[in-house]
């Protein structure tokens, strides 16, 4: 048997023989699908407390009240007879905004001229924002309504934007959002810790002089290690996708002919990094922890859970020198633009680079660590 | 073939900062011997068994095996050696034929030579009873003999056994012994390293003694013996009422002392001088409770070159 053959059959025995590690292996993902099923499961995402406070008491106001009820977003609380409460429970923070209808509200409806106070609770950045842009969209929206309902013609607006259909048709929610990058988890925490770790592992239990003293080549030794890591990626892929497919049940293009391979580049370029981490930790724990570490703090730059445009400037510039942000950009391309080959063509190319010269890198160290060893 | 010169070593010096771990050492390993490498710990045993192995490398000298230049053609080296360590290199999740299947695969081994070498495995080495059962459920001895089988699956011409029967119990160490007896019936060439002198004049054919990264000696333990640990003498001990007459009879012999409650004689040909000892003593009523020959051994060799104690030094 080949060298490379038969280190990749040892790793993959040794992994389906740990038990703490196949275990965790199929409980890392199942744990996380579910976490991320309760949350984006359901139908509407978002659901926050307003207080309203209403000082003109119309059947208009009260229409407006019930109308925002309705949408499902909110929940109103009327605090017309208390003021002061609706302050103290948005300080509190059981209520994120307070609405507040003041005197002659429905009279100055008619004169173009009506306006409400809004005080939003600023110390959640996201909620603030639903709160705040959701309601301004609901009192815009009311007034279209209003206006043609009195004057019996639509309320037009200098400029009118025209939105386009949406990608496949539909509208795409945030599970169809987080599913592809879902799916980039084990390209970080399965490629790359896994790979650190099985140089690690040999280290420690002193195995690796075994192999150093065969006369296997140091690329046969890494190849062989890239095969097993690549299988438990593969694993560890699977039950991600089988799991978000039956749970999560989102509405994407599972092009499994361009999936599969972007993920392999994916889990190569993960691979190649780990090597790298492994041979210059200089002690086993700290390869380890140096991976896992890494692996936490990479999941936020190249997109998983929200849009490289959340960050600021210089870290999307550094999102952008990591490969994983590629492949991550080419899954969500294929998954929900439908992307064909051809449009793939520069997040592949870039894996495709950055793989050979990670590798080439993993290679060169890996050969200056056992010769300094 | 057997008394060819298999490896060759000149001039090997090998530094770690400022410590000389290896100081210009040379010597020669001939085709089918059992060659000792002896000396306490930080003598540079290791360090030499390992630049062998292609684990290290070396400042100065020159190393050939089977004609092979170290430098250049390390990569076939390491194919001409088997390399058994003071730990147990197995992987415990598997099984110890799992775990011969991956050595094998190291050296490229095909199937048919594979399953001939676990079949000399199981019969040299004596692995059948636990071929099949994982490393995690052997006893130490088990897990010592698979680890030697495992270092040799590639039928390596070259054995480099390092500190081998560290930590064992005597009886586990016999029977390593035998073993490595019985691989030099399979034409091996066994080079190994070891603190216990008495092994190494028991096992080795020829044994190079290692003092600070040089070698202070090297030759058959019995030449060693003669030339630098001395000669043999004769212990006598007899009635405590009759050691003063026994020593006043004895006296004519060369180097006659009291040692406590025994009589100590030098003698060049022990066999000769014990005969008439035991005689004269028995022709004047001297009662002879004990009579022995003490032989130099690789200690009183080692302590004569270096002036202190080997076996004082061993784990």
């Amino acid at each position: 048997m080949n060298s490379i053959i038969g280190i990749a059959v040892k790793d993959i025995k040794v992994f389906f023989r740990e038990k703490g590690t196949i275990f965790w292996t199929i409980a890392f993902p199942i744990l996380i699908m579910l976490l991320f099923t309760a949350i984006f499961g359901r139908e509407i995402p978002f659901n926050a407390n307003v207080g309203v406070v209403d000082y003109d008491h119309t059947p208009v106001t009260a229409s407006i009240m019930t109308g925002l009820n309705s949408t499902g977003v909110f929940t109103v609380r009327n605090f017309t007879d208390n003021p002061i409460k609706a302050r103290e429970e948005l300080n509190a923070t059981t209520v994120r905004a307070v609405i507040t209808i003041p005197k002659n509200f429905t009279q100055n409806l008619y004169f173009q001229n009506a306006s409400v106070s809004l005080v939003v609770d600023e110390t959640n950045p996201d909620v603030a924002r639903l709160c705040r842009d959701g309601i301004k969209t609901y009192f815009s929206e009311y007034y279209k309504a209003f206006y043609y309902q009195i004057y019996g013609i639509n309320y037009t607006t200098p400029i009118t934007v025209n939105e386009e259909k949406p990608v496949m048709g539909q509208a795409i929610g945030y599970k169809e959002y987080i599913v592809p990058g879902m799916l980039c988890y084990p390209l970080l925490f399965s490629s790359m810790v896994v790979a650190t770790g099985a140089i690690v592992y040999e280290r420690e239990k002193g195995t690796l002089k075994k192999i150093r003293a065969s006369p296997a080549r140091p690329l046969n030794v890494l190849f062989g290690k890239t095969l097993a890591a690549l299988f438990q990626t593969a694993v560890s892929i699977l039950i991600m996708a089988l799991l978000a497919y039956f749970l999560l049940a989102p509405t994407l293009n599972w092009n499994i002919s361009l999936l599969v391979p972007i993920m392999f580049l994916g889990s190569i370029n993960g691979i190649a990094l780990g090597l790298i981490i492994s041979c210059v930790g200089r002690a086993p724990q700290e390869a380890s922890n140096a991976a896992t570490t890494i692996a936490i703090v990479l999941q936020f730059f190249i997109g998983m859970y929200f849009p490289a445009e959340y960050l600021p400037t210089y870290l999307q510039q550094i999102g952008s020198i990591i490969p994983m942000t590629y492949a991550a950009q080419a899954i969500r391309s294929v998954m929900i633009r439908t992307a064909a080959l051809n449009e793939l063509f520069q997040p592949i190319l870039t894996l495709v680079i950055s793989a050979v010269i990670l590798y080439v890198v993993g290679v060169l160290l890996y050969k200056r660590w056992v010769e300094k060893e | 073939m057997k008394g060819e010169i298999i490896i060759e070593i000149n001039g090997l010096t090998k530094r770690y900062g400022e410590v000389t771990a290896l100081d210009s050492v040379s010597f020669s390993v001939e085709e089918g011997e059992i060659f000792g490498l002896l000396g306490p710990n930080g003598a540079g045993k290791t360090t030499l068994m390992e630049i062998l192995c292609g684990l290290r490398r070396f400042d100065e000298g020159r190393v050939t095996v089977r004609g092979f230049d170290l430098m250049k053609d390390a990569y076939k080296i390491r194919s001409l050696i088997g390399f058994c360590t003071q730990e147990t290199l197995l992987y415990d999740l598997l099984s110890v034929r799992e775990n011969f299947a991956f050595s094998a695969s190291l050296y490229s081994l095909d199937h048919k030579k594979f399953k001939e070498r676990v079949e000399f495995s199981t019969k040299v080495l004596g692995v059948e009873e636990f071929l099949n059962r994982r490393v995690q459920q052997l006893s130490g001895g088990m897990k010592r003999r698979a680890n030697l089988a495992a270092a040799i699956i590639h039928d390596p011409p070259i054995v480099i056994l390092d500190e081998p029967t560290v930590g064992f119990d005597p009886a586990i160490k016999r029977e390593f012994w035998d073993l490595i007896k019985n691989l030099k019936g399979t034409d091996k060439t066994v080079l190994l390293s070891t603190h216990d002198m008495y092994e190494a004049d028991e096992v080795c054919d020829r044994v190079a003694i290692m003092e600070k990264g040089k070698i202070a000696a090297l030759d058959k333990p019995r030449v060693l013996k003669e030339t630098i640990g001395g000669v043999a003498s004769i212990r006598v001990r007899v009635k405590a009422n009759q050691t003063k007459q026994a020593l006043a009879v004895l006296k004519e012999y060369n180097g006659t002392q009291r040692e406590d409650d025994e009589i100590q004689i030098v003698a060049k040909d022990p066999w000769k001088t014990m005969t008439e000892v035991s005689n004269k003593l028995a022709s004047k009523g001297i009662l002879t409770e004990k009579i022995e020959i003490v032989e130099p051994t690789l200690e009183d060799v080692f302590i004569k070159l270096s002036g202190r104690k080997l076996s004082g030094d061993s784990q």
